[in-house]
């Protein structure tokens, strides 16, 4: 990890070498190797490895059935994503290429392009590995062995096949799928299969940093803004406030403890879509609290707690400290038990006070202890969709911003939106971009300056 | 379900001209590659639905063995999911107006058959016609003509409902709302088309906006502004429109179809009226106006004949007459069909009557792009919030006006 | 983690001083909770509301005039399919939590208790697409799971599939506890000639049963709270929605005006059960969320 070494010459290092050790495998290798290189498994299966040959050579026709039958035919139209338009036969529908279909199944077949030169490459590894051993005198593992294997030096590729390939499906594919729509057009007036999408280069992207007009560049920097300050506020104050509470319930002599918590976690128990929209319309305009505050006549116009984007923005984050306090307390009792307690009794010989205590002990182990949880938080809270969207749906919204934003959008409520009402593909791919690089760049710039990072041996 | 000796005769003259659409397919139709057709209607309609296509079925054998599966999908949802996925879509489905030139360029809406246009465009009213049509081409069938709004009030709280300003001060004297959804694009129009500004599309035949009339940056557009604010301003005004939820309410600016809830919050007092009129500083007095609204019921393109014949008799059945007082009888949805709007039943509802008059002020809802419908909820949410006040001045609001007309020219072309 | 520590507050003399504080910090106590507890008592209050004398819309007042079961009957009608909804909700959360369970189990003991080749490059890389927002891929998703004809009538199905498929990037909490075993168990395990898969169902796992709680108690909470994908998922098809899916609509939605009060009776029916569950296995969420903050 602390080698300092410039990934990407690393990168083609590696290459180098694997391009070489792939060449003296084929010229060095006996013909059972070198027609391993057209038909998968040949090798290992005369060599009477005949579990592993099968593997190989079924990969290689299922590899090939695909291709034929299926990824060739999406993959020859990605150039264009479909020219066939779509047509009426009198009153009969005949739809024609569907756009979206051609990227997908594209982007699919890339992929197991990819994969499948990797497991070319291993068949070679495993010939070469076969032919040394069998040059140097050795007999090849039996099948039943490799076969065993899986269940003990290989254990780890049978615990994480499936898990990746359900990642790989459901997660990679999908978000290389999207990273490509960003630079299509695809939105509701390019919609497969009736209509076609194609490529229109960084349009999207200028779209978005275009000010004035119908562009995306101030209100994307607005709800930027917002997310940024909504995430700051939502980590921070529910963190201090559920150490407080921590604290409070921690106190020497409180009686009940476990009791007081139940309560708390009341919050983390219950749904959130339930307990949010009961909230939601307690504050409302015509809501309980407003009728309770105008009945009693402490106010004499309802408070618009969610329609003024800012009594919005501050309600949400009140009310999400509601949410936030029970979650870090937890967390918190657990931690302040594992303060040693020799810190605090030797600070109490030297004079200090509990103000001075916390100051000095509680708060810089806690501060050291939880910094990647706060990260987490941090990021988390960035994403954080139920809480915004379950109160304000995002609004109030403005002549000011464009594209459906409200005043409390996050990034991710706006992207939701995007692609729910206005099925602005397009543009929801390019948000969900942006919404990544910000994670990222949080991530890395305060990842390396966290104090737990710096220092592992810190409070230790 | 008691039918009258005069529906019948109706009805026999729509199914006539009804079957003779499906008779042109059937000889060379084969229906029993029809599996399942999937309609899409209101929770409310749902065995509503179910009970007329049992009819429909009857009255059409070849039909008989097909599955008709009726989902509760709201007509706002509706849109939603049948452009997200148009294959998974239903095959009939209803839908507000405001939604069809969005169906129309996703690819969600099918022409309605040719040999049947004549006895929709004679027998529906004409706003509805307009409403179902993009371009020159009729996309839907029209089933109720009441999506439209009016008042609803307490009459033990407001004694005349002719004035806003009266309203206004019956309501705050006697501390309760008066619901308006000012940040919505379809009710606020009651205040702009008042005064006389205009906001109208055009479209082509696929759906897509080529031209736009605005004129909301105009004296008109700032008298109906201000109309709005001032509202707005009233301690005793609510931004809403749903009877459901609206609390300790006296007046409400809603539609026929929160009757029966409306009923149930006024009991007694339960009153119906057209909309008020509003005045400005100089004493003028303005009708408002608003937008006559219309559901639809359409039909997904299909990939099969046969299926689509079956799919338009299913659509004529439903927006035909017998079905429409029928509708109006089990749901109280005001009919579209001419002949349905003259039934003694429907003439005697105070709601569709005060909906009625109000009709009288009112433009038939036109075509608009989606787009609009959000930014006008931004005019809205910018007076709500306090963006602009009875104290701002008269350039700025014409500066939001000359920002929002311009917005909405932009949307077209 | 010894209780014996517990000593780190309250130093101060033994004087009416902290006696006062004390009635303070009780004082303190009393009010937070009655805030925190609010609004699932109104919740509760309006769930009793009576639909026929006081209509199930929104009202500005707590206690209800008349208490009825109007609200609950309803849910039970046969009206809705609420009962269907319920046990769509159940089915996914219970086999979620299962699949969830043995992923996270399977991928964190390899991450944690094997070396191979890359090990660290795969972590890194999963952290990486944790960093792109879920929504981002839901179109996407919706046309896949299409393709295996699990959207609509096969939702709860598919739901269960994407909710499971991705649960491998969640291995962080579960790998942080694998961590703390010591690895001379292994050691010893393979002197006794067991090999990998025995050591880690015959060793490891038997001392894992708080994580394991934990992983199953996290995934069966979250299927409950879902109404973005689920709704994306299933639209159109009534009988495969989830509770948080139908119900939502009550509150959102024009087309349900009056289903406030029903809305809240469902919402407890939902409440009750999750919460019985949660404390009652509060001790085994505390634990994992303390040492997933820890490890950060």
């Amino acid at each position: 990890m602390n080698k300092k070494t410039n990934p990407i010459s690393h990168f083609f290092s590696m290459l180098g070498r694997d391009l070489k050790d792939i060449g003296v495998t084929i010229a060095d290798g006996d013909w059972k190797t070198k027609i391993s290189c057209l038909i998968l498994g040949f090798g290992p299966l005369l060599r009477g490895q005949i579990v592993k040959g099968l593997a190989f050579l079924g990969t290689e026709i299922l590899f090939i059935w695909y291709l034929l039958s299926f990824g060739l035919k999406y993959l020859s139209k990605i150039a264009t994503l479909g020219t066939v338009e779509t047509q009426k036969i009198s009153r009969r529908t005949v739809y024609g290429d569907n756009s979206f279909l051609i990227l997908l199944y594209s982007i699919l077949t890339i992929v197991l392009i990819c994969l499948f030169t990797l497991i070319w490459r291993m068949n070679l590894r495993e010939n070469r590995k076969e032919e040394l051993l069998l040059r140097a005198g050795k007999t090849l593992p039996t099948n039943r062995k490799a076969l065993y294997s899986l269940l003990d030096e290989n254990f780890d590729k049978t615990l994480l096949a499936l898990p990746c390939t359900g990642i790989f499906l459901f997660t990679v594919l999908p978000i290389l799928f999207m990273i490509c729509v960003a630079f299509t057009n695809y939105d509701k007036n390019h919609q497969s299969p009736t209509n076609l999408f194609t490529w229109i280069g960084l349009e999207n992207f200028k779209n978005l940093f275009s000010f004035g007009g119908s562009g995306f560049g101030s209100t994307f920097f607005q709800v930027l803004a917002w997310t940024l300050v909504w995430a700051f506020f939502a980590t921070f104050l529910d963190y201090f406030l559920g150490l407080a509470v921590a604290m409070l319930i921690n106190k020497k002599g409180i009686r009940f403890k476990k009791f007081w918590r139940t309560i708390f976690v009341m919050t983390i128990a219950v749904p959130q879509f339930v307990s949010l929209l009961y909230i939601y319309k307690m504050f409302a305009n015509d809501g309980l609290v407003n009728g309770w505050l105008l009945k009693l006549g402490v106010i004499k116009h309802y408070i618009p707690f969610w329609s003024n984007p800012m009594l919005a923005r501050i309600t949400i984050i009140v009310i999400n400290i509601w949410i936030g306090i029970p979650y870090m307390m937890l967390i918190a009792t657990g931690l302040l038990m594992n303060i040693p307690a020799d810190l605090y009794e030797s600070a109490a010989l030297d004079g200090a006070n509990s103000r001075q205590m916390f100051r000095h002990i509680t708060l810089p182990y806690m501060l050291f202890v939880t910094g990647p949880f706060l990260l987490t938080q941090f990021t988390g809270n960035l994403n954080n969709f139920n809480v915004i969207y379950l109160l304000t749906r995002g609004g109030p919204q403005s002549m000011q911003l464009t594209g459906n934003a409200g005043s409390t959008d996050l990034l991710v409520t706006w992207l939701y939106k995007m692609t729910v009402t206005d099925t602005d593909y397009k543009m929801a791919a390019v948000i969900g971009i942006m919404v990544f690089i910000v994670t990222a760049v949080t991530s890395l710039v305060v990842y390396n300056r966290l104090p737990s990072v710096k220092d592992e041996e810190g409070f230790q | 379900m008691n039918r009258k000796a005069v529906s019948i005769l109706a009805v026999s003259a729509m199914a006539a001209s009804m079957m003779s659409s499906t008779a042109a397919f059937a000889d060379d139709l084969d229906f029993s590659s029809v599996s399942e057709v999937k309609v899409w209607v209101a929770d409310a309609a749902v065995d509503f639905t179910n009970a007329q296509i049992e009819n429909f079925k009857s009255a059409n054998p070849d039909f008989a063995d097909i599955t008709f599966t009726v989902e509760a999908v709201g007509e706002g949802d509706a849109a939603n999911n049948m452009i997200t996925d148009v294959e998974a879509g239903a095959d009939v489905y209803t839908f507000a107006q405001d939604q069809i030139a969005r169906l129309v360029s996703a690819g969600a809406l099918e022409e309605v058959a040719p040999d049947i246009i004549e006895a929709l465009t004679t027998q529906n009213d004409q706003g509805a016609v307009g409403a179902a049509t993009v371009g020159e081409t009729l996309y839907a069938y029209p089933i109720t003509s009441d999506n439209g709004y009016f008042l609803y009030y307490d009459s033990s709280v407001i004694s005349d409902p002719s004035t806003l300003e009266g309203i206004i001060a019956d309501c705050e004297a006697a501390g309760k709302n008066i619901y308006m959804e000012i940040n919505s694009g379809w009710y606020q129009t009651a205040f702009f088309f008042a005064t006389g500004a205009t906001l109208t599309y055009e479209t082509d035949d696929s759906g897509n906006f080529t031209a736009a009339d605005v004129t909301y940056a105009s004296d008109e557009g700032l008298a109906a502004l201000k109309g709005i604010i001032k509202l707005a301003s009233s301690s005793a005004f609510q931004n809403g429109s749903s009877a459901g939820d609206a609390t300790n309410v006296a007046a409400i600016v809603d539609g026929a179809w929160d009757k029966e809830t409306v009923q149930q919050l006024f009991g007694d007092n339960y009153a119906c009226a057209k909309l008020p009129t509003f005045s400005d500083d100089n004493g003028n007095a303005y009708q408002l106006s608003g937008f006559g609204g219309f559901k639809l019921l359409g039909v997904k393109p299909q990939e099969d004949d046969a299926k689509l014949a079956v799919c338009d008799a299913l659509a004529a059945y439903l927006s035909g007459e017998e079905v429409q007082t029928a509708r109006f009888e089990a749901l109280g949805w005001g009919p579209s069909n001419i002949n349905a709007q003259q039934s003694e039943a429907v003439k005697a509802d105070p709601a569709l009557s005060a909906l009625a008059e109000q009709l009288a002020f009112t433009i038939p809802q036109g075509q608009y792009p989606n787009e609009y419908w959000s930014l006008a909820t931004g005019l809205g949410d910018d007076i709500i919030q306090g963006n602009l006040t009875a104290d701002s001045s008269d350039e700025d609001l014409l500066a939001a006006l000359q920002t929002f007309q311009d917005t909405c020219i932009s949307y077209a072309g | 983690m010894s209780k014996t520590k517990v000593k780190n507050e309250g130093f101060s003399s033994r004087s009416g001083n902290q006696k006062r504080s004390l009635f303070f910090s009780y004082i303190l106590l009393v009010i937070l909770s009655v805030i925190w507890l609010f609004p699932f008592f109104g919740l509760l209050m309006q769930s009793f509301r009576s639909y026929a004398t006081e209509y199930g819309g929104m009202v500005d007042y707590l206690i209800p005039k008349n208490f009825s079961l109007d609200n609950y009957r309803y849910l039970f009608s046969g009206e809705t399919n609420y009962v269907r909804w319920y046990g769509n909700t159940v089915l996914i959360a219970f086999v979620t939590s299962m699949l969830e369970t043995l992923i996270v189990i399977c991928v964190s003991y390899a991450l944690s208790r094997m070396r191979f080749r890359g090990r660290t490059a795969l972590m890194r890389f999963w952290l990486i697409l944790g960093m792109f927002p879920g929504f981002l891929t839901m179109i996407c998703m919706y046309f896949l799971l299409k393709q295996f004809g699990l959207t609509q009538a096969g939702a709860v199905p598919g739901l269960i599939l994407i909710y499971a498929a991705s649960s491998g990037m969640k291995y962080y909490v579960c790998k942080g506890y694998f961590d703390t075993i010591p690895r001379a168990l292994d050691e010893s395990a393979r002197i006794d000639g067991a090999n990998r898969a025995q050591i880690m169902f015959i060793t490891i796992l038997p001392l894992s049963k708080p994580i394991i709680i934990y992983t199953a108690l996290t995934a069966f909470l979250a299927p409950w709270c879902d109404f973005v994908f689920a709704s994306y998922v299933a639209f159109g098809h009534d009988k495969s929605y989830n509770v948080a899916v139908a119900m939502q609509r009550w509150v959102f939605t024009n087309d349900y005006q009056g289903y406030f009060t029903r809305f809240c009776a469902g919402g407890v029916l939902v409440a009750i059960p999750v919460t019985l569950l949660f404390m009652a296995l509060q001790k085994y969420y505390v634990e994992g969320v303390t040492g997933g903050a820890v490890k950060g």
